[in-house]
């Protein structure tokens, strides 16, 4: 497994068409990692920079999802644990742990995952629309953008853009505060 | 204006902006201004307008241009006395400032700026034309005495035009100035088009100025700009210096006559042979065989256009014509168009006009923006280095290397200090920014509801962050209306109170240590605690019985409560309880705080108290659990370490016997949901806010710490009691407790007044 380091994914991050909407032929360039049992990719244009765990100052009084805040280079950003997002199982740290930096509806956010896998490109032919379902594990429909389908496994596009919307968020919000 | 360039525009209309503040400004001081300071009033009223037409003009902005030319007319009438200085006048005068402002920030919004409305143009017109049969009367007398040493003949000017030679001279001289560029870009192949067409422009603009002042010799010479720049587009190559050379020499010729004026003299030339060259060579025939080939050498065509500029110079009258031949002669041989003596003297003479070289540059907002987080960043840098040479000190290195090191990190130290205040003070503005437009808003208010009031400013040069400048104009304008609306009482009912009729407003502002101190009293009725306690009551704000304990200072402050007011009839000024929300908003965004002070009969005082700067602030540092808390130390009044009997439980409430009075306390390990450990609550830091004070129980005291503070605003970290965050020495984050929230909404359930701020 090639774990990606930071500067990499940097080089690349430029505010270009995030979309993973496909036009005949048209290559993706994607960064994929693991979650709970699925494997799920992201534009790689939208991904900032790839970090290894690092401390995470809880917010007490935020919601369950959110790890907390981190320090990117003097710069504070929020770290939502998608395990949390997706209703899994939290898991404790480990070494294959990483921290996804997105940029998203202009807001820069961390996410945890798994673990990282690769940087690909897959022709947008072999990917499917959303199916209208839930998937294994909770990953609500809505935050699927489509499938792609690989020789040996299934891909899940992320629409981060849904995932971490304003909406999205107070949704979630409400959620919480009725929970409480 | 679409083919302009947007930086250009961008540029004018910052400029505008400012000089509308300016006139805005002066508008008002000229109201109730005498003698000399009149008359220099008006002389920048007419400085500011005239320079926005001219921009305007320039940029072919036709409508700023129209009514800024009617309103300037208005004022130049004033400037010379023939209208006197009355309210309507005045009004009519600040409200073209208003719509100038309003063409300005339509055009800022990407917009185009509308016509001036038709009845104020009436209006401008009509005190443009007053008494204008006596225009022609006393005109030569009117302008300084013609200089006899000056060349040229003397120019003879209605008053009116004479006045606006002054102007019309730095118009000359702007264009003339504008013509250098273009003739660059003239010689260059690719923007030779573009510089046609400016040229043209230029051309025609000085055109108009020379025929309004009758200047024919002149008015021959710039109208060669007009008809040669089409002919520049397909100027064979040869050809193109000779022309150039001429034109050069036509600006040198527009300069000299820009000088002349200046004495209020007209300089004559025998023009048609350069006329004639230059019509020749438009139309691209060559000319005479000695003059082709000269431009192949520099020098000859200096030596060419001297003799150019010499021929032109025939003198028409005859006593003059030696000294201008002479000097004429002589400037020929320096052909860098400099000021003749005789308008260097005038120059002395009247050195008031000149403004004084700015010393500033304008910088773009975000550059210093940027600027400043470097320094913050710098700023937790040095932190952490200072925290190395503690950890060093009980390393086992050499104890010399040692105190090297913490000698070097002590000069870090000192040295960020001064970068961090010198970042800090570019980014700060005098209030002036803001104090500047405030006479005109007591002014507008006095008149709609008929009342009297001077408004007095002191301490309008005290600098503040430009974060913080921004914040403060919202609520000074509310605290302000609410003084000259509810405060001041109309005359009639001053004289029955025998309060003099005249209300007075005092804003003043002063540094005090590391905050500044704004305060607006007025000496109006007063706000009466009896009514305000009635109306929260009556809101269930409070209880009835709660009020009994509260005192006025402390009642006072529901004014701030969000739709509360007492006034009984909303005016469109205020009184719909809006205003001083938003004051409270304001000023607790900026960590500031707020106090009121009033007595019925006796007027009000508010006093608005706020740090100098937001992005970096001393704090104390806490532990509380596992995680360490900043407290804004400027909220802290004392640390105390409670005994175990002076804390009680009241009503399920925690709170302490400090000296005289009962603490609140709250648990900080519960309300961060920290894990419970035994060390809890060792410490109860004293803070308050806007009078009401609680005591913070934390676990452990780190120390104090300058602290750069980062905003939480991502949407997701929002919600707990906290006003941003900081990072430690070690590149950790901690959160800087929101000291107002917990204040004010104690967990679980409190008294009325504090249960409904969520």
């Amino acid at each position: 497994m090639s774990a990606i380091e930071t500067s990499a994914a940097n080089d690349l991050a430029a505010p270009v068409d995030h979309s993973v909407a496909a036009g005949e032929n048209e290559l993706l360039q994607l960064v994929s990692f693991v979650v709970g049992d699925e494997e799920f990719a992201v534009p790689i244009l939208s991904v900032q920079e790839i970090n290894r765990m690092m401390q995470i100052t809880r917010v007490p009084q935020s919601p369950p999802f959110v790890e907390g805040v981190i320090n990117l280079r003097g710069k504070i950003i929020p770290v939502i644990n998608l395990r949390e997002r997706f209703g899994m199982e939290k898991l404790d740290d480990s070494e294959d742990m990483r921290i996804i930096v997105v940029e998203v509806n202009d807001r820069v956010i961390g996410f945890t995952v798994d673990r990282v896998n690769e940087v690909l490109r897959i022709s947008a032919d072999i990917v499917d629309p959303a199916p209208q379902m839930v998937l294994s594990g909770g990953v609500d429909g809505d935050y699927v953008q489509g499938v792609g389908k690989l020789d040996d496994r299934l891909l899940i596009l992320l629409s981060l853009e849904r995932l971490f919307s304003d909406e999205e968020m107070a949704e979630v919000d409400a959620a919480t505060v009725q929970a409480a | 204006m679409s083919d302009m360039d947007p930086s250009l525009i961008q540029d004018f209309l910052t400029e505008a902006g400012e000089l509308i503040e300016q006139l805005d400004a002066d508008l008002v001081k000229l109201e109730t201004a005498e003698g000399d300071e009149l008359t220099e009033l008006c002389n920048s009223c007419f400085r500011g307008l005239h320079t926005i037409k001219g921009a305007a003009s320039f940029l072919g902005l036709t409508a700023v241009t129209t009514f800024a030319h009617a309103a300037e007319d208005a004022l130049n009438k004033m400037r010379k006395g023939e209208v006197p200085v009355t309210t309507e006048v005045m009004d009519a005068m600040l409200r073209s400032a208003d719509v100038v402002r309003d063409q300005i920030d339509a055009l800022s919004g990407g917009g185009e700026a509308a016509e001036g409305p038709a009845d104020l143009i009436d209006t401008l017109h009509r005190i443009a034309n007053a008494q204008a049969d006596d225009d022609d009367a006393g005109e030569a007398a009117a302008g300084p005495a013609a200089d006899h040493d000056a060349p040229g003949v003397p120019l003879e000017l209605p008053a009116q035009k004479a006045d606006l030679l002054e102007f019309m001279v730095q118009d000359l001289r702007d264009y003339a100035d504008q013509l250098d560029e273009v003739f660059g870009q003239v010689a260059n192949d690719a923007t030779r088009e573009e510089a046609a067409a400016q040229l043209a422009e230029i051309g025609d603009n000085m055109v108009k100025t020379a025929e309004f002042f009758e200047l024919d010799h002149l008015s021959r010479v710039v109208s060669l700009f007009v008809t040669t720049a089409p002919s520049l587009n397909d100027c064979p190559g040869d050809l193109l210096p000779e022309l150039l050379i001429r034109l050069q020499a036509a600006q040198r010729l527009i300069h000299d006559q820009a000088a002349a004026l200046e004495n209020q003299r007209a300089l004559t030339w025998s023009l048609d042979t350069f006329v004639e060259r230059i019509t020749r060579l438009s139309g691209h025939t060559q000319i005479e065989e000695q003059f082709v080939g000269l431009h192949d050498n520099v020098v000859d065509n200096v030596l060419a256009l001297d003799e150019i500029v010499k021929d032109t110079y025939e003198p028409v009258e005859a006593p003059p014509a030696e000294a201008t031949a002479d000097q004429t002669g002589a400037g020929a041989d320096a052909p860098s168009a400099e000021p003749t003596p005789a308008a260097d003297k005038k120059k002395e003479d009247a050195p008031a006009n000149k403004p004084a070289v700015e010393q500033t540059i304008r910088v773009e907002v975000g550059r210093l923006e940027s600027l400043l987080n470097l320094v913050g960043q710098l700023v937790l840098n040095k932190n952490r280095v200072l925290g190395l040479t503690r950890t060093l000190k009980d390393a086992s290195i050499p104890a010399e290397l040692n105190e090297e090191f913490t000698a070097a990190a002590g000069e870090l130290d000192h040295l960020m200090g001064e970068l961090q205040v010198g970042v800090m003070r570019t980014r700060m503005q005098p209030l002036a920014k803001l104090f500047d437009r405030y006479p005109r808003v007591i002014r507008d208010i006095a008149r709609q509801t008929d009342k009297k009031i001077d408004l007095l400013i002191e301490g309008k040069d005290t600098e503040v962050d430009k974060s913080v400048l921004e914040n403060l104009a919202d609520p000074l304008v509310h605290i302000l209306r609410n003084s000259a609306d509810h405060g001041v009482e109309p005359p009639a009912d001053r004289l029955a109170k025998s309060k003099p009729e005249t209300g007075v407003i005092k804003l003043t502002a002063e540094h005090q240590g590391s905050h500044v101190r704004v305060a607006i009293a007025d000496d109006g009725k007063g706000l009466d605690p009896k009514v305000i306690g009635g109306k929260a009551v009556e809101r269930g704000l409070v209880s009835p019985e709660q009020l009994d304990k509260m005192n006025d200072s402390d009642i006072f402050r529901f004014i701030f409560e969000a739709g509360f007011s007492t006034a009984k009839q909303v005016s469109d000024l205020s009184g719909r309880g809006v205003g001083m929300d938003v004051v409270r908003t304001n000023i607790q965004k900026l960590n500031g705080t707020i106090n009121i002070d009033s007595a019925v009969d006796r007027g009000t005082t508010i006093e608005i108290l706020i740090p100098l700067t937001v992005a970096i602030m001393p704090a104390m540092v806490v532990g509380v659990g596992r995680h360490l808390y900043s407290v804004p130390l400027q909220s802290i009044i004392e640390i105390v370490r409670p005994e175990t009997e002076q804390v009680h439980t009241v009503k399920g409430h925690q709170v302490m016997r400090l000296r005289d009075s009962v603490l609140p306390l709250v648990n900080m390990q519960e309300r961060l949901n920290e894990e419970r450990n035994d060390h809890g609550g060792r410490f109860a830091v004293v803070v308050a806010v806007g009078g009401q004070s609680a005591g913070l129980l934390v676990d452990k005291l780190v120390g104090q710490q300058e602290i750069v503070i980062k905003p939480l605003d991502d949407g997701y970290t929002q919600g707990g009691p906290f006003s941003g965050a900081t990072i430690q020495d070690d590149g950790e984050v901690s959160l800087i407790l929101d000291v107002t929230q917990l204040v004010r909404q104690p967990p679980a359930s409190a008294g009325p007044p504090e249960t409904r701020a969520a």
